[in-house]
């Protein structure tokens, strides 16, 4: 990211209040306190990272911190079934018998895990299409939107059935098909703001002074354009857990006795007015990771975009 | 404009015509017996194959595809295996009631998530910008049937204050399928004058439309702070500031509607979405939308009926995106020029 | 500045007619539905309906204390046409619908309904039966035996759904208007079959015109006409309005010349209304916007049982779960192992957590059948008598670890509790149960594939009977096929296929002994551990505390005979 080429005011702006030079060369004591400071005046963005810290402990302790781990795998409790919370089973039973807290900790790693990977793919396949058609405009933008409105427009759920009917159903699968589904709105939502952005003054003169395209792109386009998607992405850790729930409606997805959280939130559906705890705490893991990544991706569409920077 | 409209319509038909087309033929791939559907449970091996037979299952698969593109383009969708009833008539009424739901949805979430980017753009960093923060990160990751649920059990069954499901209120059933004629009640129930529907329509399309707005309200929200943050650090609004409009006139006669793009965009993509994935809300408040019909014929292998499904959701989504398309322009003037 | 100007319209307004034209599209395909029925069922409904609207409060609430609405949780009607109409319309097809007798559950007889008495000859073969009189169909035809005999042999011929319960008859003879003389191949419980739940209608064969008889152009326009949601029967209600797909999908209104009279207080109108989610069906009973609600889950019966305005009526059903176990392919050939993994069905636990809505089984008939005996009781839990079998071959704990699948249809919560302590059973006797929840074509399908290799090694499903008798579990699961249909335990025992092809006889000429052979049968099955069959369903039914005369009949699975409740007050 040097200052050489493009229009001299975008360097600027893209580096924004932080650029001073021996910044990055300070000492380590002096860094760590200006992280803090940092994280200090955004109390959003520390708290997402703070419950992320915590997220990312219990899926490695679950072993340590669950009362039942058994109840994660194969184990069953017929007797315990639909115990309330309290006791030796701080967040009930379900259907089971299995401990609901346990079961949580060991999703963790499953729904955080998976969901994360698939928002991750799909915004490495949906930027770069996105980009390219609302960089470059005219027959192949049309050609390359009509693909991805081919796969906007193709139901999610036949193409889950499908992968599940050929493949088996599991989770991994389910992550594929939910990929396959998902990419296309970060395409159609870059190339939106690609497409907006291509006719701004400055990335005229970039291209006025010879600047070749893909670099027009990928300096100048693409840093303005990341933020709608990213806060998109954001939010949408929690859109994820709650397809493979979806996808649990069906019997696809992960299966029992899998500690996904959307397939115990499916789970607990018919019990909610019952036995709410059964749905209610995945439901509140569900909820608790989806803010946490939100203030997170919000804490990172900050760092990616100057005019935003520029004002805090 | 009109050639792009016309390109663009072509290309939608095509587009739409090609998904149907390829959902047709991966339903015919799967496994399973969708002959076993029509003929029930306990059929025997001699009604399964006479009725596959009825079906057009035994002709090749290419064979399969090309009567059901020809029977399109005539009009006829087919028949659904699951319901027994011609495609073109299942969906086209199921289509008009979840379209009636969707935007329904769609406006209450317009009119309480803009606000609320709004407010947090405008105190941004401070209270309202944290809480409408995480109210909209809570709203977007809610799981959908626990909201409806808690506020059916809540709202209708505790409260009395809205009916537990359904479209009508029972006792006018017999004049609401009387005045059926675009299957939207709020609409039907206008033309036919009859105002007891029209109130007992909007009063049981409340819950399923904020139920299903939810997740579109954290997201407009999200979008127009974020969007709106960017215009605002413009040169153009500097020069507002300067000439001395107040913050509440530069935001919303100058900023907003040039901020707007990123949520059109987004309300096509949801409008698209809502259609066909709202099967949740509406299997809890018996709403006899696309998305629980979408759902059962999926669990049917009902190819025809998927098929048809897909072609009307896709052609929504298209003309919805083409529309945004087209009205971006309209509120963003840098989009007008450069041949956009 | 006018271009843009210009521009900005009309790009307005073409977005605007895309919108438009999407509509258009839509609603001109809507208006090419059922308009056929829509016009008169509407205006037939706005008649039934009008006097009720038109008239002052409590009027009107009388008047709807005469309807009684079912919750379905799903959509009613597939196929109106008695002759083959096999699914969930069976609900509302007994309210229309007669047949020339039916079985009374608890007096385990067969009674009197279009037939008032009949005969059989000492062997079995012929059967007699005695016609009412007085009896129309809606029609407005009178209901005799040659009506009779020609809906039946329509049905025989058409031979679809359950028309195969006809299969023994050879004969028909309308020897008088009153008197009906069917000669059979074989012999069979005749009375019996006749009350069946399905294909036993009697019917106006001449409903659309010329005599329909099952085949031909005249049949093709009776068939054409059941499915514009007419109906031919003789019973006390007649279909109003039917709107496929709207949530209010039928209604039946009563017809005047039931011969049974109106006498007393009885519901004058029926309306069966689409319910799909337990919760909100639990919600419209609670608010009286229901009478009848067929299946909530054991839970939500347990909440609504102190609610004072609701009853729950329970009762033993015919349905029971089967277990089959793979006799002829893969690791459970091996009796030993077979025998072993009967044992990991824990069915008291499963009883236990599925609470009110099943009950542990007796053998394989369930109660209320002929056949039923307590006295085959399961091998119940046994970890450790499993362990020594499996070592007997080299397997179990201190063995070989073995992988076995299991098929289930997805989306039952029950099935998967059932399977999911099956295989925490299992994993601790060194065994890992693949667990493949697949939809119902797929899980068919795949039992049924010419490939050995892809068979399950478990195939869990339900079963119930389409007549009060055990003969239904014997012939379609467990006697001997050369493709697989229905027994998908792949078992082959010539000696219980012989015996399975002469118990009908039986049946007819002497019930007792019939009795203990099927006992004697369920026995050979437990003792091959060809099947494992946890539970019977039970039902629970929510029904406004104010319905009285409400008896569930499990020949008649989920119907409601509406004409023989009394409408509370």
């Amino acid at each position: 990211m040097s200052g050489s080429d493009g229009v001299a005011g975008s360097a600027d702006l893209r580096r924004g209040s932080t650029a001073a030079p021996g910044g990055a060369r300070a000492s380590a004591a002096g860094g760590l306190g200006r992280v803090i400071g940092y994280l200090a005046r955004r109390p959003g963005l520390a708290f997402g990272l703070g419950i992320v810290i915590v997220l990312a402990a219990g899926a490695v302790l679950a072993p340590v911190l669950a009362p039942f781990p058994g109840d994660a795998g194969n184990n069953t409790n017929l007797m315990a079934s639909l115990l309330p919370p309290g006791g030796v089973h701080p967040l009930g039973t379900d259907l089971a018998g299995r401990d609901v807290w346990s079961r949580i900790l060991f999703g963790i790693r499953i729904s955080v895990g998976v969901s994360v990977v698939v928002i991750v793919s799909s915004l490495l396949v949906g930027i770069p299409i996105g980009l390219f058609a609302g960089a470059v405009g005219g027959k192949l933008d049309d050609l390359l939107m009509r693909v991805v409105d081919v796969f906007l427009a193709f139901p999610s759920l036949l193409l889950a059935l499908a992968i599940s009917a050929t493949l088996g159903p599991s989770m991994e699968h389910a992550a594929i098909a939910i990929t396959v589904s998902w990419w296309p709105w970060y395409a159609r939502l870059m190339r939106g703001e690609a497409a907006a952005i291509r006719g701004r003054a400055y990335v005229e003169a970039a291209l006025l002074l010879g600047i070749p395209r893909w670099r027009v792109a990928l300096r100048h386009i693409l840093p303005n354009a990341i933020g709608p998607i990213i806060v998109q992405a954001s939010l949408d850790l929690g859109g994820v857990i709650l397809t493979f729930a979806a996808l649990s409606f069906l019997g696809l997805g992960a299966q029992d006795p899998t500690p996904e959280w959307g397939l115990m939130v499916e789970q607990g559906r018919t019990l909610t007015s019952t036995q709410p705890w059964v749905a209610l705490f995945p439901g509140a893991a569900i909820m608790t990771a989806a803010l946490a990544f939100t203030l997170l991706g919000e804490g990172l569409r900050e760092r990616l975009d100057p005019k935003g920077l520029a004002r805090s | 404009m009109r050639r792009i409209l016309v390109r663009r319509g072509l290309q939608s038909l095509v587009v739409a015509l090609g998904v149907g087309l390829l959902a047709f033929v991966i339903t015919r791939l799967l496994p399973g017996d969708a002959a076993a559907t029509w003929a029930g449970p306990r059929a025997s091996a001699d009604e399964l194959a006479q009725v596959r037979v009825q079906l057009g299952l035994d002709r090749p698969l290419w064979d399969q595809a090309v009567r059901y593109i020809a029977d399109l383009v005539t009009g006829n969708w087919g028949t659904s295996i699951h319901t027994r009833q011609p495609v073109l008539s299942d969906v086209s009424g199921r289509f008009m009631t979840s379209l009636e739901l969707v935007t329904f949805a769609l406006v209450i979430a317009a009119l309480i998530g803009i606000p609320l980017g709004v407010l947090a753009a405008r105190w941004k960093g401070r209270p309202p910008d944290w809480i409408a923060g995480i109210s909209a990160s809570l709203l977007a990751s809610v799981p959908i049937f626990w909201l409806g649920l808690l506020l059916q059990l809540l709202i209708a069954t505790e409260l009395h204050w809205l009916p537990v499901a359904g479209r009508w209120d029972r006792t006018l059933n017999a004049a609401a399928v009387a005045a059926t004629r675009t299957h939207m009640v709020l609409v039907d129930s206008l033309l036919a004058g009859n105002l007891t529907l029209f109130v007992s329509g909007f009063s049981h399309l409340l819950m399923p439309a904020i139920v299903i707005a939810a997740y579109p309200i954290g997201l407009f929200a999200r979008l127009t702070r974020a969007g709106l943050l960017e215009t605002l650090g413009e040169e153009h609004i500097r020069m507002a500031r300067a000439t001395g409009y107040t913050e509440r006139a530069i935001i919303w006669r100058f900023a907003l509607r040039p901020s707007m793009g990123p949520v059109l965009s987004a309300l096509a993509l949801v409008f698209g979405f809502s259609l066909g994935n709202t099967f949740l809300v509406e299997n809890l408040f018996n709403f006899q939308g696309l998305g629980s019909y979408a759902v059962d014929s999926i669990a049917a292998l009902d190819a025809p009926a998927i098929a048809g499904t897909t072609i009307l959701v896709a052609l929504a989504y298209l003309a919805a995106n083409l529309a945004v398309d087209l009205i971006r322009p309209v509120m963003d003037p840098r989009l007008r020029e450069a041949g956009r | 500045m006018t271009h843009l100007q210009h521009s900005r319209t009309s790009g307005l307004r073409l977005g605007v007619l895309a919108c438009v034209a999407v509509l258009v599209f839509a609603a001109c395909g809507g208006s090419t539905s059922t308009t056929a029925p829509a016009a008169s069922a509407a205006a037939s409904e706005a008649a039934s309906q009008a006097p009720s609207q038109a008239a002052s409060p409590a009027a009107s609430a009388a008047a709807t204390n005469q309807t009684f609405t079912y919750a379905s949780h799903t959509q009613v009607v597939t196929d109106l046409d008695p002759a083959t109409s096999y699914s969930n319309e069976v609900i509302a097809m007994h309210d229309v619908y007669e047949s020339l007798t039916y079985y009374d559950a608890v007096t385990k007889k067969v009674m009197p309904a279009l037939a008032t008495s009949w005969t059989s000859s000492p062997d079995g073969k012929t059967w007699t039966f005695t016609l009412r009189t007085g009896v129309t169909f809606h029609t407005g035809r009178v209901m005799d035996a040659a009506a009779a005999k020609a809906a039946i042999e329509r049905t025989k011929t058409i031979n679809q759904g359950a028309g195969y319960i006809w299969g023994a008859v050879d004969n028909i003879v309308a020897k008088d208007p009153q008197t009906l003389v069917f000669t059979l191949s074989y012999a069979a419980p005749l009375d019996l079959i006749a009350s069946a739940n399905y294909a036993a209608y009697i019917y106006d064969t001449q409903a659309a015109g010329a005599p329909a008889t099952g085949t031909g152009a005249s049949d093709a326009a009776l068939v054409a006409w059941f499915k514009t949601g007419k109906d031919a029967g003789t019973g006390p209600y007649t279909i109003a309005s039917w709107k496929p797909g709207d949530e209010f999908e039928l209604t039946l209104n009563k017809y005047d010349g039931y011969w049974g009279g109106w006498q007393g207080s009885h519901y004058t109108q029926v309306v069966f209304r689409v319910v799909p989610e337990v919760t909100t069906a639990a919600q419209l009973a609670q608010s009286g916007d229901v009478s009848y609600v067929d299946r909530l889950t054991p839970q939500l019966i347990t909440s609504l049982k102190s609610d004072p305005d609701l009853q729950i009526v329970e009762t033993p059903s015919f349905q029971n779960l089967v277990a089959l176990l793979n006799t002829a392919s893969g690791p459970l050939k091996d009796p030993n192992v077979r025998k072993a993994v009967a044992k990991a069905f824990d069915v008291n636990g499963i009883v236990s957590a599925l609470g009110g809505s099943v009950v542990a089984a007796k053998g394989v008939i369930p109660p209320g059948l002929i056949g039923y005996s307590d006295s085959l009781t399961g091998t119940g839990l046994d970890l450790a008598g499993a362990a020594s079998l499996l070592a007997a071959s080299g397997y179990g704990p201190n063995g070989k670890p073995l992988t076995i699948t299991t098929t289930i249809v997805s989306g039952d919560t029950d099935l998967q509790l059932v399977t999911t302590s099956l295989k925490s059973n299992l994993a601790k006797l060194n065994i890992n149960l693949d667990i493949q929840a697949l939809q119902w074509q797929a899980q068919w399908g795949e039992a049924k594939s010419s490939d050995v290799t892809k068979r399950q090694d478990v195939f869990l499903m339900y079963w119930w009977p389409d007549y009060a008798d055990p003969f239904s579990w014997f012939i379609s699961l467990f006697h001997s096929e050369s493709t697989p249909n229905f027994n998908l335990a792949y078992y082959s025992n010539p000696k219980l296929d012989a015996e399975i092809d002469g118990i009908q006889a039986l049946e007819a000429t002497n019930r007792d002994a019939a009795d203990a052979e099927y006992v004697t049968m369920q026995q050979q099955l437990i003792d091959d551990a060809v099947v494992v069959v946890p539970y019977v369903q039970n039902y629970q039914r929510v029904l406004q505390a104010s319905v009285g005369g409400f008896v569930d009949n499990p020949a008649y699975a989920q119907v409601v005979f509406a004409y023989d409740l009394t409408p509370g007050p």
